[in-house]
């Protein structure tokens, strides 16, 4: 019984790290409608950033990784204009090959920049509570906490400013929102800056977490979209419902089936959902 | 003359110098991109019949390519299978499996359907790797044997040694078969509807074409030929680990596609000598090669969508009209 | 006619001088390249990265103490060093480019068994010679290849020694989490197995985390609920950090024995040492100074100046394949036959320049099989450094015998 909590519990903070990558990912596919598989790397980019900024200006871990935020959105911001702009208007298999090379080209500038070793962020919270048998990692508590604050974040954004109603307006039909006077152009920055920072959180605490290291990025990606079908492409209360069952579900296939197979768990659930429910769990018919 | 007897005459020309390379090249270093380049001609095919016919992306080829290599090995391995018997039979093997993974697979479009075989590809990589018992895991499998040597017309015609080039008029013709083949497709009715599909899915099922069909047949034409490459790579190299198998190596195959010209026949040719040969001249930079990769696909998506086959065709038709008329 | 002149003597005052100059080297010097092929990249880079610096590091000594003499001939080392990225296919182009086009007879480093096995089936064709190094799998020396020699020992080698060790320290069940599709890895834990059978203790559980894993939580609670007297972690250093780590978090406190091998800067990146404290690590005597003598104490602390790191643990066995070379050449008197290099190479006896601690077999450095051996040792972590508490007693002749036996 005590296991099944502790599973769970494990299973829930690396979750939230897949909800925030997830909610990253269906920001940019629901509005702008691109596969933007780089987001992994990018996240790495993140974790890496914050690191460095620690490490260099002994600033500690949320500051820097607010910091990291700034320096992701302003990527976020680059990549649009000069990767994904130029073929927005091409059949969409190019954005997905454009999506590809960038993360190829992402990947070899974290090895450049941050070169080949594992990258492990050091924050003050170690401690462990033991409460009825189950060890709680403090630092565990912090990274769920911290996801829900910035869920908490990117709802009120979307939902009560005038910048949300632009993006839920192209998200809609961007069409009608071409004709209704919405800049659609600055949407489309606006959206890739939000996932992109949201990607560099989600890297940073990964960092803190477990490490970041070449390759590590590529596998959130997959999972990112693993989470994106289960939920329901384009749908954020399915991108934070997918996170979290995919995160504990892992920790579960892990406990008690086999620890082999552990990754496979993402893969055979998204065949499965393609195979049974193509839109999601909370997905639009 | 006509512009086919000259396409005929080119034809002739090429297949005489590759029959007769061998002699040409004497670093076996060079031999062995060669055949190698080969091998992945036979990959890009299949992948250009999703790709560029069809219009659909598949982060996949190189996982079936894997399943197709330890198909052929484990069974000239366990069963003392002949290796001829074994390279014949890894097509059909691969194409079988891979209705088994394309039926779910291609009820899904677009981007669904690239995740969903990269997806895929992760699952059969993972499989190789954790059933060591049967596939050696990441020690590998070691002394893989060549084809059986043969006489033919008194000339004994053997695959072991350090000469490859036997080896290599073997990989030679399979890939120009395979480029045959998939040139019959795409000059035939089939080939037609696969570009049709590319151009308007929505529109072709309107017309009463069933288009999950064919997309099927090319999902299995394509995992066919990877498979094939695959047993073509295991028995050339002779030792098989799962390591050319994974993700990676899928993106290498789009590359390769891309750069070379999506959709035409000489196209992914072009394509599997780039990607063959360019990181060993990147080699200098090594640290910046997946760098240059991916800017290279950027770059190529971007300003050269058609890939290098047709733009080179534009420039040399360009070339030609600017020759002064005959009157 | 004035300035022709004056050319005209300045050109044989020149010439008279080169002539002389050039009489007085009695020695041809000759440049003597050695091809590197390791993992600079990716996952295997913590062992192969290390094997590099280290073979560019000796061949730089050797240089600047005047290069190896061999009969007439002085030759300075030149090193290229190729990024195989632990890939089987990128080793065997590297291989046939260095071979081919750089004309390399001497081929070193090799940290990762997948690329190095993909290399060894087809290099008995070629008139190489070939130095393994961090490689562990068993097969690699197993085939009797004529010109192929390992500087480490098998994993095996080292786990039966292990086995007996942990046994002897009372354990009795005992749980296990390793990367275990890695098959030295079972190898090791195999022989350790057959060891604590021997003396009436079980393995209780057998838990697989991937190279590239990090979060073995879910596998570390599924073995605290069996209750064993101890934990045995086989991996790389990086992700089995990360496992010392997590057991402490779960409140786990059992003795952890290890066959990971790493550096004390390695695993402080990612647990505290508090956490680390009373890890075991049950390896071959690799690179800690109270374990080995001066030349050890020597090459970390010039590797550590040279690449402003401290070397990584299993660096040496390439360093030594370097002094190998030197040692076959000189013997030889010259490095151009590398049948009577390969000769010397069977029948030379540990080299004093080199930094592990061999155990010859029949007062050779490596066996009929090519494979040398050097001592196992079980190293704790106290207090946050790694120290040498005992010989793992382990017998040459016995595995050697049983290495040949393989042989088909």
């Amino acid at each position: 019984m005590i296991e099944i909590f502790q599973q769970s519990l494990n299973g829930l903070a690396i979750g939230a790290v897949y909800v925030l990558i997830a909610l990253g990912l269906t920001v940019v596919f629901g509005i702008l409608g691109i596969a933007h598989f780089a987001h992994g790397s990018v996240a790495m980019f993140g974790g890496y950033l914050t690191f460095l900024v620690m490490e260099k200006f002994g600033i500690p871990f949320f500051t820097a990784m607010g910091i990291a935020m700034v320096g992701g959105a302003a990527l976020g911001l680059v990549i649009e204009r000069l990767a994904y702009h130029p073929v927005q208007d091409a059949p969409h298999i190019n954005a997905f090959i454009i999506a590809l090379g960038l993360t190829m080209m992402m990947e070899g500038m974290n090895l450049l920049m941050f070169g080949a070793d594992q990258v492990v962020i050091q924050t003050p919270y170690r401690g462990v509570f033991h409460i009825a048998g189950i060890a709680v990692a403090e630092l565990r508590l912090i990274v769920i906490l911290t996801a829900c604050v910035l869920v908490g974040a990117i709802t009120l954004l979307i939902a009560k400013t005038k910048t949300g109603k632009s993006i839920r307006a192209v998200a809609q039909n961007r069409q009608a929102a071409i004709l209704m006077g919405v800049n659609v152009s600055m949407v489309s920055l606006v959206v890739f800056a939000i996932s992109s920072a949201l990607g560099v959180a989600a890297g940073a605490l990964i960092g803190a977490l477990l490490a970041i290291a070449p390759g590590v990025g590529e596998g959130l990606a997959v999972k990112g979209f693993a989470v994106l079908i289960l939920g329901g492409l384009g749908s954020i209360p399915g991108a934070i419902a997918g996170g979290l069952i995919l995160g504990v579900s892992e920790a579960m296939a892990a406990g008690f089936i086999s620890s082999a197979y552990k990754d496979v768990i993402a893969f055979l659930v998204m065949i499965l959902v393609l195979l049974f429910r193509p839109e999601g769990l909370l997905g639009k018919r | 003359m006509s512009q086919s007897a000259i396409r005929l005459w080119m034809g002739l020309g090429f297949g005489a110098m590759a029959i007769y390379m061998p002699n040409l090249v004497t670093l076996p270093y060079f031999m062995h991109l060669i055949i190698l380049a080969l091998v992945w001609v036979i990959l890009a095919q299949g992948q250009n019949l999703m790709q560029g016919l069809v219009g659909y992306v598949s982060i996949t080829q190189a996982g079936f390519m894997g399943v197709g290599a330890y198909f052929s090995t484990l069974l000239t391995l366990k069963l003392g299978c002949s290796v001829w018997l074994t390279i014949f039979m890894t097509p059909f093997f691969t194409g079988l499996l891979s209705v088994l993974v394309g039926y779910p697979s291609l009820r899904v479009k677009g981007h669904y359907f690239a995740i969903v075989t990269l997806a895929y590809n992760m699952v059969i990589f993972t499989i190789l790797l954790t059933f060591s018992s049967v596939t050696g895991g990441e020690a590998g499998i070691s002394n893989i044997a060549r084809p059986s040597s043969f006489s033919l017309w008194g000339y004994v015609i053997d695959f072991e040694g350090r000469s490859n080039s036997n080896y290599y008029l073997l990989v030679l013709l399979l890939a120009a078969l395979s480029t045959g083949i998939c040139g019959f497709i795409l000059h035939s009715r089939v080939g037609r509807v696969f570009l049709a599909i590319r151009q308007n899915e929505v529109l072709a099922d309107a017309i009463g074409i069933q288009s999950w069909r064919y997309k099927l047949f090319a999902f299995v034409m394509s995992a066919a030929l990877a498979g094939l490459a695959g047993a073509l790579y295991a028995h050339y190299i002779g030792f098989l680990n799962p390591e050319p198998f994974g993700v990676d190596q899928s993106l290498n195959a789009i590359l390769a596609v891309i750069l070379g010209g999506s959709g035409t026949l000489t196209g992914p040719v072009v394509g599997a000598f780039a990607v063959t040969f360019l990181p060993e001249y990147l080699r200098i930079a090594d640290s910046y090669r997946l760098v240059t990769y991916g800017f290279i696909l950027v770059i190529a998506t971007i300003f050269l969508p058609r890939g290098l086959v047709p733009v080179a065709k534009d420039l040399y038709l360009f070339l030609i009209s600017l020759l002064p008329k005959r009157k | 006619m004035k300035t022709m002149s004056k050319k005209f003597a300045f050109t044989a005052v020149i010439g008279i001088l080169s002539a002389s100059l050039g009489g007085l080297s009695w020695a041809t010097e000759k440049e003597l390249v050695l091809g590197v092929n390791d993992a600079l990249t990716g996952p295997g880079a913590v062992y192969g990265l290390p094997q590099s610096n280290a073979v560019k590091m000796a061949a730089d000594e050797i240089n600047a103490k005047g290069g190896i003499k061999a009969g007439a001939d002085i030759y300075k080392l030149k090193v290229i060093s190729n990024d195989d990225k632990a890939n089987p296919t990128e080793a065997t182009n590297s291989v046939r480019k260095l071979i081919d086009r750089d004309n390399v007879k001497y081929l070193l480093g090799f940290c990762c068994s997948g690329s190095t096995s993909a290399v060894a089936s087809f290099i008995e064709k070629e008139n190489v010679v070939m130095l393994v190094g961090n490689a562990a799998e068993r097969a690699i020396t197993a085939k009797g290849i004529p010109n192929l020699f390992r500087t480490r020992p098998p994993a095996d080698f080292t786990g039966a020694a292990a086995g007996t060790f942990v046994a002897k320290r009372g354990a009795k069940n005992i749980a296990v989490i390793g990367s275990l599709d890695v098959s030295f890895y079972t190898q090791y834990l195999d022989a350790f197995e057959r060891e604590i059978n021997k003396a009436g203790g079980k393995i209780v559980a057998k838990e697989t985390f991937g190279l590239k894993d990090r979060d073995m939580t879910p596998q570390l609670t599924k073995v605290r609920a069996l209750n064993p007297d101890a934990l045995l972690i086989l991996g790389y250093v990086e992700p089995a950090a990360f496992v010392y780590r997590q057991a402490t978090e779960l409140g786990m406190k059992l003795p952890r024995y290890g066959f990971t091998s790493g550096s004390e800067e390695q695993f402080l990146r990612v647990a505290t040492s508090e956490q680390m404290e009373g890890v075991w690590d049950l390896r071959p005597t690799e690179l800690t100074v109270e374990a080995l003598d001066a030349n050890a104490k020597t090459y970390v602390a010039n590797y550590t100046a040279k690449f402003g790191t401290a070397p990584s643990p299993s660096s040496p066995y390439a360093y030594d394949q370097v002094y190998v070379l030197k040692n076959a050449i000189e013997s030889v008197g010259s490095a151009d036959d590398t049948k009577k290099v390969i000769a010397a190479i069977r029948k030379l006896i540990v080299p004093k320049e080199a930094v592990m601690k061999y155990l010859p077999t029949a007062g050779a450095m490596f066996d009929v099989n090519g494979q040398a051996y050097t001592s196992n040792g079980a190293f704790q972590w106290q207090k946050g450094k790694w120290v040498y508490v005992s010989d793992l007693p382990s017998d040459t002749k016995t595995y050697s015998d049983y290495l040949r036996s393989l042989r088909n």
